[in-house]
């Protein structure tokens, strides 16, 4: 059977919160709550997390990398240039003398870091994201979205669950 | 770059100038200046100017400070309620002190300036881009900035002065850096010359060019760790040292009168010209 | 007083937002000219001096710094407002900065843009500007990262690309709001391109929190560290009045200064010009300047902190500097300064004037002078009366032409920032309707404990 997309918007929270969890418990056919559902919000809701099951986020291992290799690269870097110069000794000082290169690695460090989380944090979100075959502007306004994948026999159950929890519109593919 | 040249130049300047393990070897140049014998005749200047084509600035950009003598004469006179306050001067030759810990070689951003094997401090023009943090971190303002581009700019040197310029020397553009370098030209081309006897350089064979028109002979230039150098000579018997920032003499008990000193050596930038006081009136 | 009221309907956010990227009236068009008329000023100094060579600037022998290092300074400072108000305020959850982060983080990249000219017009040899970047060549030869003004560089690009990234990435949600309802035109494909398909599912929102968290961690010893590094430049170096520790911290209290100073400025004229006020509010103003009258007690304390270390130490060299500052020949100036810096921030302390907008805005304009100042007080005294006495027979002013660029240098701020402020969205939306969100659930919270009280009450 074909899968087909359906988007629910709500204007009360409360009841988008409902509604995910119903659908989360029940088991309706075609429908897996855990890959098939994707809720859409205005603003960063942390408690939609409470309900929709523990995601972890990797980001902050990307950051870890991208700061650990950026200062050992600033490092390498700045004191094997130092090292390999043929005479260009400088003020009296050692020809790799620590403080200098610590700042420049500590920047450096930084510098990985933010990068990298930055790339982390695309990956991680998916971003540049295909656009969703359902989407309503009122998502970036206001109201919340419910997105739903499932087959087409099961769109009528999930119609009345969204319609019980006060949808306000909810969006159909055009069948295929 | 590879590991091994890495590897042998680390352990060949791990160590910090001015050293005892690792002393200048074969040359360490190095000057005596003799303010009693100085008149203040800037001939040391003028043949400064000839020697390293120095340009002339004219009148109104030396009153502004933008004057280019590596070597400059400065005045001073004491302030006692003396009949003619004019008379009397003292003069002091000041040029770049040669610095063993320069305070000018760690903060230029690309390196212009380095300190050679032979203990000078180096200005690399094609290097320099202009940012004057040399100039702003020495303690003795002998660092002198090309404000303009005097190569083309009129009546720098005078249609037949420019007969006398020296071809050893490039010119230097706006935007660069430069400075008293111990007449370096010389000092190579006389190295250059003893390599084919394959022998080092002796006393008097190289002469900078300020040392060279001195008609007091108050200028002495030459290679410090040479025993038979008069340079050599003049800072043992005045008991300066190289390596240190306050001279032991210095630290005795009664002070010394000997009248060998370095100019703001506390700052520790460790000079490599040593000035001996005149002789004053009031001394005697 | 709240700091935003708690009923206004989100869509009327969007909507009010929004409105400030419609086309421009006739007086954006005017001052925009202006702004590049300056600038044009900045430039045609600048190809003059190219051109001839630095000593049209009137700089010499010993004073080879001038406004240029001056102006660097400064504008490096005012970049620490948006970094103070983004990531340090977010950290420690004030809320309160949600409505007026965005331009400040915005000022911040556009203010480092204007710095990085500075050091190109100081430069002696600008064409080879390259040689300062750590790039391979055949001669193996690498800059000098022992030099402080090598550190900066560094410092500099990395705050810069990542104020750059961090204003982009908050961005997101914000530019998906624009895509969605903006439809027309070269801005509908500039808002889908740089939206990056964002729709605000679970998965985006919650990788974003945590990826803006850890910017925002990152940014503050980062930014810290850049204006510490910049006050390096001085402070590593040998020369009385420059050589002192607490150099780096006070550099980055007046950074903090300059930029508190420059939002209050931002945050009157936006306020005015986009008609703000329900979201730029005056509680918001007050606080706001609560932190500037904070920040300005704290800079006066280092400030007078330096004063006070030279004045009781045995360094004769420095204290002459010190005497020189204040009674040689940039005198006048360096009693501005102190006066600018010190004592008109006071007014500041007095609840009349925390919200008076003219006040303000003239106070806070007065701020960013006397913090101008500060920075050319650091750089010339110290040239003027050094260690070497030979270098103090002769005054030096700066000529027209570093007045021209440094003129010249805020045409070219006040540009961007006017660009900037109509192509992308100067007040945060989704941040706004977070801020008002969580202010009705405090509120209904506080009513239900309310009810319950006087329920319990009543039996």
């Amino acid at each position: 059977m074909s899968k087909r997309h359906l988007l629910a918007i709500f204007s009360n929270f409360h009841e988008a919160e409902a509604a995910v969890k119903e659908l989360r418990n029940s088991t309706i056919k075609g429908f897996d709550a855990n890959n098939d559902l994707i809720v859409k919000s205005p603003i960063e809701h942390p408690e939609v997390e409470e309900f929709l099951g523990d995601k972890p986020v990797h980001v902050q291992w990307f950051t870890l990398g991208g700061a650990l290799t950026g200062g050992l690269l600033a490092f390498s870097l700045i004191s094997g240039s130092q090292a390999n110069f043929f005479s260009q000794l400088k003020g009296g000082k050692p020809i790799v003398p620590f403080p200098p290169n610590f700042v420049l690695t500590y920047e450096m460090f930084i510098l990985g870091g933010v990068y990298i989380s930055v790339l982390g944090f695309l990956i991680c979100a998916g971003l540049p994201a295909r656009r969703s075959p359902l989407y309503s502007a009122k998502v970036s306004e206001d109201q919340i979205g419910i997105l739903v994948k499932t087959e087409e026999e099961s769109a009528g159950l999930l119609k009345a669950i969204f319609t019980k929890h006060e949808a306000l519109e909810i969006q159909e593919e055009a069948g295929k | 770059m590879s590991v091994t040249n890495l590897l042998e130049n680390w352990s060949e300047f791990r160590h910090k100038h001015p050293v005892e393990d690792v002393p200048h070897d074969p040359y360490k140049w190095a000057m005596s200046i003799d303010m009693d014998a100085c008149t203040g005749c800037n001939a040391c200047s003028v043949a400064c100017y000839a020697e390293n084509n120095l340009p002339v600035v004219g009148k109104e950009k030396y009153a502004h400070g933008q004057s280019m003598h590596w070597i400059r004469i400065e005045r001073y006179w004491p302030e006692d309620d003396r009949e003619f306050p004019d008379q009397g001067a003292q003069f002091l030759p000041m040029m770049c002190q040669q610095c063993e810990a320069a305070p000018c070689e760690t903060v230029c951003p690309v390196g212009a300036t380095n300190h050679t094997a032979d203990g000078l401090n180096s200005q690399i023009y094609n290097r320099c881009i202009g940012s004057r943090y040399c100039s702003a971190n020495c303690p003795f303002k002998v660092r002198y900035f090309n404000w303009y581009d005097y190569p083309t700019t009129e009546n720098v040197w005078p249609a037949e002065m420019v007969q006398q310029l020296n071809p050893d020397i490039t010119l230097r553009s706006k935007g660069v850096m430069e400075k008293c370098t111990f007449c370096i030209q010389r000092i190579r081309a006389g190295e250059r010359s003893v390599k084919n006897e394959g022998r080092i350089l002796r006393d008097g064979e190289v002469q900078t060019a300020c040392q060279q028109v001195c008609p007091t002979n108050a200028i002495t230039f030459g290679n410090l760790i040479d025993p038979d150098s008069k340079v050599h000579q003049k800072w043992k018997a005045q008991r300066v040292e190289l390596d240190v920032d306050e001279q032991v003499k210095d630290k005795e008990e009664g002070g010394s009168e000997l009248r060998g000193y370095r100019i703001l050596e506390e700052l520790r930038p460790y000079p490599s010209v040593m000035y001996m006081e005149r002789v004053r009136e009031s001394a005697i | 007083m709240k700091d935003i009221r708690e009923d206004i309907a989100w869509a009327k956010i969007n909507k009010d937002v929004l409105k400030s990227l419609e086309s421009p009236r006739k007086l954006f068009w005017v001052i925009i000219i202006c702004a590049l008329a300056v600038f044009g000023v900045g430039i045609g100094c600048e190809v003059y001096q190219y051109n001839t060579g630095l000593g049209v600037a009137n700089m010499d022998n010993p004073h080879v710094w001038g406004l240029y290092i001056a102006s660097f300074i400064f504008w490096i400072g005012m970049s620490h407002s948006g970094t103070l108000l983004s990531a340090i305020l977010h950290l420690m959850h004030a809320d309160w900065r949600k409505p007026i982060y965005r331009f400040a983080e915005a000022m911040t990249t556009f203010s480092l843009m204007t710095a990085g000219l500075f050091v190109a017009v100081h430069l002696g040899r600008l064409w080879q500007l390259y040689y300062a970047l750590p790039y391979p060549n055949e001669r193996g030869i690498w800059p000098n990262f022992q030099s402080p003004l090598l550190w900066d560089a560094m410092a500099i690009f990395t705050y810069l690309s990542s104020s750059i990234l961090f204003l982009y990435v908050g961005m997101i949600p914000d530019l998906a709001i624009c895509r969605d309802n903006i439809h027309t035109g070269w801005r509908k494909k500039l808002y889908t391109l740089l939206s990056l398909g964002w729709e605000g599912t679970d998965r985006q929102w919650r990788n974003f929190r945590v990826t803006y968290l850890t910017i925002a961690c990152f940014l503050i010893p980062l930014a810290v560290s850049v204006h510490s590094i910049v006050a390096s430049d001085f402070a590593m170096s040998q020369q009385p009045g420059w050589h002192i520790t607490s150099f780096p911290p006070y550099f980055v209290a007046g950074a903090l200064y300059s930029g508190c100073a420059a939002i209050i400025t931002l945050f009157i004229i936006l306020r005015y010009v986009f008609k703000f006020e329900e979201y730029m509010t005056l509680p918001i103003l007050k606080k706001t300047v609560r932190l500037t009258f904070a920040i300005s007690m704290v800079w006066t304390y280092l400030n007078l902190i330096e004063y006070a270390t030279v004045w009781y130490s045995h360094d004769e060299v420095a204290k002459a500097v010190l005497l020189q500052k204040a009674t040689g020949t940039y005198a006048p100036f360096w009693w501005m300064m102190n006066f600018l810096g010190s004592i008109v921030p006071l007014i500041l302390a007095f609840k009349r004037f925390q919200t008076h907008i003219p006040v303000l805005l003239t106070v806070s304009l007065l701020l960013n002078v006397g913090m101008w100042l500060e920075r050319w007080m650091i750089v010339a005294p110290t040239f003027s009366h050094g260690y070497y006495p030979w270098t103090w027979d002769h005054d030096q002013w700066p000529s027209m032409v570093q007045w021209g660029i440094v003129f010249g240098s805020f045409g070219w701020f006040t540009f961007l920032f006017m660009v900037f402020c109509k192509v992308f969205p100067s007040v945060s939306m989704y941040e706004v309707k977070e801020m008002v969100y969580h202010r009705s659930l405090a509120t209904k919270r506080l009513e239900d404990t309310r009810m319950e009280a006087s329920e319990k009450g009543a039996h």
